[in-house]
């Protein structure tokens, strides 16, 4: 049994590892500039006219970038066309990286692309030093808005283009003087790229090694030190080790988010777990012992409606109909969990909460029932049908000896294969009747975090689920052999 | 008098259709299957703005046929045409559809929940919403009816996308097992080089050329993916041509196993890992502008692995049947021992997986688009209507109807497995 145990254990990492790049690979191609998701997606500057200003906000964004392990590069090694660098991490920009790809796919030449870029830059910079007066005014707005396309496309047509019309707006305007000089240059250097294509690079791959200073190994097992010494400020322990990062809406650590609101998805699960468990054991053990029988098929066709019945559909019926004064029956409150004052005794407290648990746990709990009683009763039909049990009868046994110890614990097995889904159902399993009451707990909040993108806490979560049906599986593997010792794992 | 016995078809499928004619619940099944199909693909013609047939100044007109070569891009409408309420042209003679609205349609005179009991803004009982109208007047009846299609596409791409890929690995690991595939060693490593290689040059290099495509239309795009897939199947066809030449050395000419049946389990258990609803959300929120087809596209490549594992333990019971040996022995080749006598032979209990799928499918896509996920404004689904409930809970028929369609569909779906599983359970045989 121990060996089992540990084989099994070893097996788990392999696939939580795998698991681990999904999630990982997942969360590396969402759309958008994680650092400006980060940062509340303000504008980095993009409008912004002074240079301070400007250089400010590209430090804070070169920070954040740091802050959140984005300077690195994405995995133990790449393979890259030969075209690119491999230093091409560092550029921590979404846009400039795309861009930069690109022009790579066109002409694979990295020296000239890179000077091209480089010379885009200055011709930024360069804008801030120009006095701006009347005459100069819309000519500037057109140059500022041209310089930024330029950083963000590679098409040939585009970029000629918005070079011809940075020319145009800086011909022969003296205060511009610097600008036109640069645009030329820039105009130059993009003609050379263009003359000095070669694409063949692109066609040979290159393997880059970069150890362990990376962003998959930091945001798994953390860059602080493992056993002795502290953390230090600015170093994250990794998932492994509970450090789940920070969320993007706002910047609060996700453990912290995590720890408010599981307590309610737990209490609403265990508790609708317990209820819909003791009552149908007995139920399902009721109809196979009456098969056949009118009571029987009338709780096989109950359960099955009750089975098909969604829960969104009955939990918004509730909510309709028996939750507000409409219809004439206001007999539970709509949502939430209910205003709690410091100065209400624990009764009064438990009673408010329950009275605003009572639909969603109901919601929680019919379908349970349903699918349970109706595995009970498969699986109790099978074990009644066995050698066994006609020895236990044939030895005088009476009815509820044979059925309470002979069969039942046979019949035990569907059961538990149920039960190995509830781990990951305790923080995934009520997502949406979490959603229809208002109940703060991870379905909200992993659905909060769908809308605004914030992706640290819809992959922590998704781990989370991944883990705990790993732990779930296991845990039913073992139980399997204790209810049913013909189950043996020793080969 | 003698009674002449009839004939009774004793093949399997014959059996399995009488055992399932004598479950009356799941004929019915079938049957309202039939009519969810029914409505599905008539959804166009049975609620529409526009006519079947109009005239208007003395031209004729096929509005609805016109639509649909107006959405393959391929006809316009005319100039008078291009841009009209089709509910208040001036026609001389026109023949509608039963009901005269679509979905998306807004009647600005009924909006804000109009009952089906309450009196409607509206000429005559023909133009009466029957199941009343949200809070944008949009008729509720042509959304249940459109919504059926909705439910009738998630079934069918959802279910083909996981059958597809599940009978191909289930196929797989089941006949082949851990000991049934064995190639020469040196063909073993080329063809994952030649994978990754192929992988590289397919799309790796050409990223670039597949975005800027995808950017500028379908057409281009799927020329562009072709020429992908293509450079993919060719570079890993060279490279197993390399390996034929290699097999003459010895060292890479020696057999290995390959482990199919754990790789693929192992597959099948990564996937089982991650909880579907929470994959699916994770996929949504990674994409930039996600819609429903996406939505069920997502769906049917998360839900394989029943229909995999279903396939596997069926492939696993036939494969050392005798009919098998016979087609090995004749030296068929692997695949078409597969897809031509082990699978049609154990393809009985993947109709069972696929009817649950189905049902699980539509459920899934259901509570999805209840939650608002991968959903336009403009998209009118059985889930979308349902939640709209929420915001007004005057609106009873919006609480109640399209969550009746819902919980319908799925029980119709759920018996139908039921039926099946019951008909070709050998036990009831007699």
């Amino acid at each position: 049994m121990f060996k089992y145990i540990a084989k099994r254990i070893a097996y788990f990492i392999p696939t939580l590892l795998i698991i681990s790049l999904i999630t990982f690979g997942l969360s590396k191609i969402t759309p958008g500039d994680p650092v400006k998701l980060a940062l509340g997606n303000r504008d980095s500057g993009g409008d912004a006219g002074q240079a301070l200003e400007k250089m400010a906000s590209e430090k804070a964004y070169y920070e954040k970038a740091e802050n959140l392990g984005l300077n690195l590069p994405t995995f133990y090694f790449a393979i890259a066309s030969s075209a690119l660098p491999d230093t091409m991490y560092k550029f921590v920009k979404k846009a400039d990286k795309e861009t930069l790809g690109d022009l790579v796919s066109q002409y694979g030449n990295w020296k000239e692309i890179s000077a091209y870029h480089k010379q885009l830059k200055e011709l930024e910079f360069s804008l801030f030093d120009v006095v701006v007066d009347n005459t100069i005014f819309e000519n500037m707005k057109e140059i500022k808005q041209k310089v930024q396309l330029l950083y963000m496309t590679s098409d040939d047509m585009d970029i000629t283009n918005h070079i011809k019309s940075l020319i145009k707006n800086t011909e022969g305007q003296p205060r511009l003087n610097t600008v036109y000089m640069k645009t030329q240059k820039l105009d130059a250097l993009y003609q050379e790229m263009k003359e000095k294509k070669s694409v063949a690079n692109n066609y040979i791959p290159v393997l880059h090694w970069y150890g362990t200073e990376n962003q998959y190994h930091r945001w798994l097992l953390g860059n602080a030190p493992w056993f002795i010494g502290e953390a230090k400020p600015g170093q994250s322990k990794g998932f492994l080790r509970g450090d789940f990062g920070q969320s993007y809406l706002d910047s609060r650590p996700i453990a912290s988010k995590l720890k408010d609101a599981i307590p309610w998805t737990l209490l609403m699960n265990i508790l609708s777990l317990v209820i819909f468990y003791s009552i149908s054991i007995p139920i399902g053990v009721f109809s196979a012992t009456n098969k056949g029988t009118r009571k029987d098929r009338f709780t096989t066709i109950f359960l099955f409606i009750m089975y098909s019945l969604p829960s969104f559909w009955v939990a918004t019926l509730l909510v309709t109909f028996i939750t507000t004064d409409e219809y004439g029956l206001n007999l539970f409150p709509t949502y939430g969990l209910g205003e709690i004052d410091d100065d209400m005794s624990f009764i009064e407290v438990l009673g408010t909460r329950a009275y605003h648990l009572v639909l969603p746990i109901f919601c929680l709990v019919y379908g349970g029932i349903a699918y349970v009683s109706r595995q009970m009763r498969t699986g109790m039909l099978n074990t009644l049908g066995q050698d066994y049990i006609r020895t236990a009868r044939a030895k005088g046994n009476d009815e509820k000896t044979v059925v309470w110890k002979h069969a039942f614990r046979n019949s035990l097995i569907p059961i538990i294969t149920i039960f190995s889904g509830i781990f990951p159902g305790l923080i995934a399993g009520s997502f949406i009747i979490e959603y229809i009451f208002s109940i703060p707990g991870m379905g909200k909040l992993a659905l909060e975090a769908l809308t605004a993108r914030d992706f640290p806490m819809i992959f922590t979560v998704m781990m989370l689920g991944a883990i705990l049906t790993l732990v779930g599986n296991l845990v039913a593997d073992i139980m399997y052999s204790v209810v049913d010792p013909r189950i043996s794992f020793e080969k | 008098m003698s009674k002449i016995p009839q004939k009774i078809d004793q093949s399997y499928w014959g059996i399995v259709k009488r055992q399932f004619n004598k479950n009356r619940l799941a004929v019915w099944s079938l049957r309202m299957v039939y009519v969810i199909f029914f409505i599905g693909i008539m959804a166009d013609f049975i609620a529409n703005d526009k006519p079947f047939f109009c005239r208007i100044n003395g031209n004729s007109y096929f509005p609805i046929f016109k639509s649909y070569g107006v959405g393959l891009g391929i006809a316009k409408y005319p100039q008078e045409l291009a841009n009209v309420n089709w509910n208040e042209v001036k026609y001389d003679f026109v023949v509608r559809t039963p009901i005269p609205y679509s979905p998306q349609n807004l009647d600005l005179k009924n909006k804000d929940y109009k009952s089906p009991m309450d009196e409607q803004d509206v000429e005559s009982s023909r133009w009466r919403h029957h199941l009343g109208t949200d809070n944008l007047g949009r008729d509720v009846l042509a959304g249940m009816v459109h919504g059926t299609r909705t439910a009738m596409l998630v079934g069918i791409i959802s279910m083909s996308i996981s059958v597809l890929i599940g009978i191909f690995f289930g196929a797989l690991a089941g006949y082949f097992g851990d000991k049934g595939l064995q190639m020469s060693r040196g063909r073993f490593w080329l063809s994952i080089i030649g994978f990754f290689l192929g992988l590289y040059y397919a799309f790796g290099v050409r990223s670039y050329f597949l975005s800027k495509a995808l950017a500028e239309g379908m057409g281009g795009f799927i020329l562009q993916l072709l020429i992908s897939l293509g450079l993919l199947i060719g570079i890993f066809a060279l490279f197993n041509l390399i390996a034929v030449l290699l097999k003459r050395i010895p060292f890479f000419g020696k057999k290995v196993n390959v482990p199919v049946d754990i790789m693929i389990s192992r597959l099948i258990e990564v996937k089982v890992s991650i909880p579907t609803l929470l994959l699916i959300l994770s996929i949504v929120a990674v994409m930039s502008r996600p819609n429903i087809l996406m939505v069920m596209v997502i769906i049917g490549f998360t839900s394989w692995t029943g229909i995999a594992k279903y396939t596997r333990a069926e492939l696993l019971k036939v494969r050392s049947l005798e009919f098998i040996q016979a087609a090995q022995s004749l030296g068929y080749s692997e695949m078409r021992t597969i897809f031509k006598h082990a699978l049609p032979n154990s393809l009985s209990s993947v109709l069972v997986a696929i009817a649950f799928g189905v049902a699980s499918a539509i459920l899934l896509e259901s509570s999805l688009s209840f939650l608002g996920i991968g959903m336009r404004p403009e998209d009118v689904t059985w889930g979308s209507m349902l939640s709209a409930a929420r915001g007004y809970f005057k609106a009873w028929w919006l609480a109640i109807i399209p969550g009746f369609a819902i919980f319908v569909t799925v029980t119709v779906f759920n018996l139908l497995g039921e039926g099946l599983t019951d008909a070709m359970d050998p036990r009831q045989k007699q």
